[in-house]
């Protein structure tokens, strides 16, 4: 059609001009080739196949009506970089493309593989979720530590939570969908234009293997019009993420276990195994899908089993390494919402437990840790690290969080684990703040700080008022340290702030 | 994990000897290259390559993408695709993981077969070699014709309706088609059709590009 290199200039729905450059071998998608704008800041993708009115209509919303309602109002430049969100659409004759933002820097990879070249990769979550590939086939420099991964999950659950919020569903949420950048912890869901309106935009295609809900396995086989058959919708996003999250955290799949459920029919297996017969792998009611370290060691290659430990030994690193918080997120996720979709966590659910789950992260004492933090777990009579086993033997205060009800202070169900360098925020010390993408710059600053000094735990306020030591009724001014003993009880601020009791853990 | 077998039959006769052989290194390299980059392919892609002339030979047995390395090859000889099949399929039979209650067997392999002439082997070599291969379930198996001297009606009869043409063995259209061959793997890789019934057809992988005509 043109030649090769050629600047294409076309005119969009909006009335702006793109430009973009043509090639006669595009990168391809599934349903999309790709062409790239003179300046690489933006991609437009032509559908291969016509679109019928309804997807034009859809397409039309997406890139108006859908974009406005979620960057349009205040903060919506937060948002922007959470998505690869389309801006422009074009209707070149039959061809429609849209007009969609280059991926950004940090989701290629800088040094890629050490063994064969994957620089400028894009950095796909399945590089990150398969524990060869993270820890043999990626460069160390590209795989961050643990507590990146809790920041991504967070991240991605924000921005499902903020879709969902809109009454849209992605549709299609895998780890290919996902890019991250677990380097600078960020997160974009990319391929948006699947997404489905109940009522209004069906979804075009079911999903990615291994994220398609049970349901819509299980009633693949039905016709489109049987009222039973299940198509993506925003109860199977939430399965789709809770994958994800077990994924990014664990480096195993949570259905992929070793149960056979036909012998002779691979296809059928798998389709069983996801669908109508799926089960958790950890499920302790249900353990025929769970695996031992034996079953991986016949079933993954030889030169490739060492990566996969501890990450596929479920005795050592079992879900509930992930702390109070999300263990029952997870078990509502693959237990009991596994085959019933309404009792799946929502993505608020899921960010609010991993941001309080960070709260629980200390800092391994092994400085050569591959994972360099884990999640305390303070029923534990010896306290260790679970990737490298190094015990946890420095004292180590626990915060319990409280809050004025009426006159008394009652739990608020928060607990901070206190490190050399642990901050508190805002949304620690006062109950009307939640640490999300309303923040201000003004509340993202600490407001106190602990460090550990000549055997001692100290606070240091940080903020721009008193707190108060609740037992000798004595402010710690701004600036000044108070020393934390157990039992020792701080006001974080005015009458109306919460108040830390102090527990100390290995005295 | 199953691993997704690729199996790639390659004539390497007398015929294939200048541009189209380099073609085919290059389209081999350029298939582990980019298969290297999607982290599916990287981890369940396992590829073998038999070469035929006067005679077949594995040169690369069935080996993950990581460690895989392309040997020499060079064109000389006669056409023994009868015999390569026949290769193919000891090959399948020693290489194959099965399912069992405590293994996760290969899923089904895929095949590619690309040859620029007629078969030279005695008839009843060739009648075997089909009879054998159609023994076996394929995940996909697909011949390409490259040029026009090659034997279109004998590999409708290996891989019936599942037969593209290269109009000649050049560098781009080679290039092309292997470029659609790994595609097509990383699609198969990726994961299932919509029907979930494994189907083996053309429709199952990606659209061939112009350069490919399906015969």
């Amino acid at each position: 059609m043109y030649k090769n290199g050629k600047c294409v200039t076309v005119k969009a729905v909006s009335g702006k001009t793109y430009q973009y450059i043509w090639t006669d071998t595009p990168a391809s998608g599934v349903m999309k080739d790709v062409y790239f704008a003179p300046d690489k800041s933006y991609v437009v993708a032509f559908f291969r196949e016509q679109q019928d009115a309804n997807s034009i209509e859809r397409l039309e919303n997406l890139v108006g009506r859908y974009r406005q309602g979620m960057f349009g109002g205040d903060g919506g430049g937060y948002w922007e970089k959470v998505y690869c969100w389309p801006y422009d659409l074009i209707r070149d004759g039959k061809r429609i493309g849209l007009v969609v933002p280059a991926y950004r820097k940090e989701f290629f990879f800088r040094y890629g593989s050490p063994t064969f070249d994957l620089k400028h990769g894009e950095k796909q979550g399945e590089w990150f979720t398969n524990p060869w590939h993270r820890f043999c086939n990626l460069d160390r420099r590209e795989t961050g530590d643990w507590r990146k991964y809790f920041d991504i999950c967070m991240l991605l659950a924000r921005g499902v939570r903020r879709m969902h919020m809109a009454g849209l569903a992605h549709s299609d949420l895998s780890y290919k969908n996902v890019l991250i950048d677990p380097i600078t912890s960020s997160v974009a869901i990319i391929d948006i234009d699947g997404l489905v309106v109940p009522g209004k935009f069906p979804p075009d295609v079911l999903g990615t293997d291994g994220f398609i809900a049970p349901e819509v396995y299980a009633t693949m086989g039905l016709p489109k019009r049987d009222k039973n058959r299940k198509f993506p919708c925003k109860e199977t996003d939430l399965h789709a993420l809770a994958v994800l999250i077990y994924m990014y955290l664990l480096c195993r799949h949570p259905l992929e276990g070793k149960k056979i459920w036909d012998v002779n029919d691979e296809q059928r297996d798998k389709l069983l195994a996801f669908g109508e017969k799926a089960v958790f792998i950890e499920n302790p009611m249900d353990t025929c899908n769970r695996y031992t370290v034996e079953w991986v060691r016949k079933n993954e290659p030889p030169s490739r089993f060492r990566y996969l430990l501890p990450w596929r030994d479920l005795d050592k690193l079992p879900y509930t390494v992930l702390g109070p918080y999300l263990r029952p997120l997870i078990e509502r996720a693959f237990i009991d919402g596994l085959h019933n979709p309404a009792k799946r966590p929502q993505a608020f659910e899921w960010e609010e437990a991993l941001i309080q789950t960070m709260d629980l992260m200390i800092p391994c004492r092994n400085a050569k840790c591959d994972q360099k933090w884990f999640v305390f777990d303070n029923s534990a009579a010896k306290p260790k690290c679970p990737f490298c086993g190094t015990p946890y033997n420095i004292s180590l205060p626990v915060l319990n969080l409280y809050h004025l009800s009426g006159k008394k202070y009652a739990f608020s169900g928060k607990r901070v684990m206190v490190y050399n360098g642990t901050r508190l925020y805002r949304w620690h010390i006062d109950p009307k703040v939640e640490r999300n993408e309303k923040l201000t710059d003004a509340e993202k600053r600490p407001v106190a700080c602990f460090q550990f000094h000549q055997g001692n735990w100290y606070l240091r306020n940080e903020s721009d008022c008193d707190m108060v030591d609740m037992g000798k009724r004595t402010p710690v001014p701004k600036q000044s340290a108070i020393l934390l003993a157990d039992g020792v009880q701080i006001r974080l601020g005015g009458e109306s702030a919460r108040m830390i009791h102090v527990q100390m853990v290995n005295k | 994990m199953r691993r997704l077998p690729v199996y790639m039959l390659v004539d390497v006769s007398g015929s294939m000897s200048g541009e189209p052989i380099e073609s085919v290194k290059s389209g081999l390299q350029m298939l582990v290259d980019a298969l290297r980059k999607e982290p599916r392919a990287l981890e369940t892609a396992y590829l073998s390559v038999i070469t035929f002339n006067s005679r077949a030979q594995q040169i690369v047995p069935l080996t993950d993408l990581a460690s895989f390395q392309l040997p020499e090859i060079t064109a000389s000889g006669c056409t023994a695709l009868g015999e390569a099949l026949k290769l193919l399929c000891d090959c399948r039979k020693k290489e194959i993981i099965k399912t069992t209650t405590e293994v996760k067997g290969d899923w089904k392999p895929m095949v590619f077969i690309l040859t620029d002439g007629i078969p030279t082997d005695d008839d009843d070599v060739l009648s075997e070699g089909i009879s054998e291969f159609h023994a076996e379930k394929w995940g996909a198996a697909v011949s390409c014709a490259a040029g026009p001297d090659a034997d279109k009606d004998f590999l409708d009869k290996v891989t019936p309706e599942c037969v593209v043409e290269l109009a000649t063995a050049d560098k781009s259209r080679l290039s092309a088609f292997f470029k659609w061959v790994t595609a097509s793997i990383a699609t198969t890789s990726k994961g299932i059709n919509e029907q979930g019934d494994g189907a083996t057809g053309l429709g199952q992988l990606p659209p061939p590009p112009p350069e490919l005509t399906i015969v």
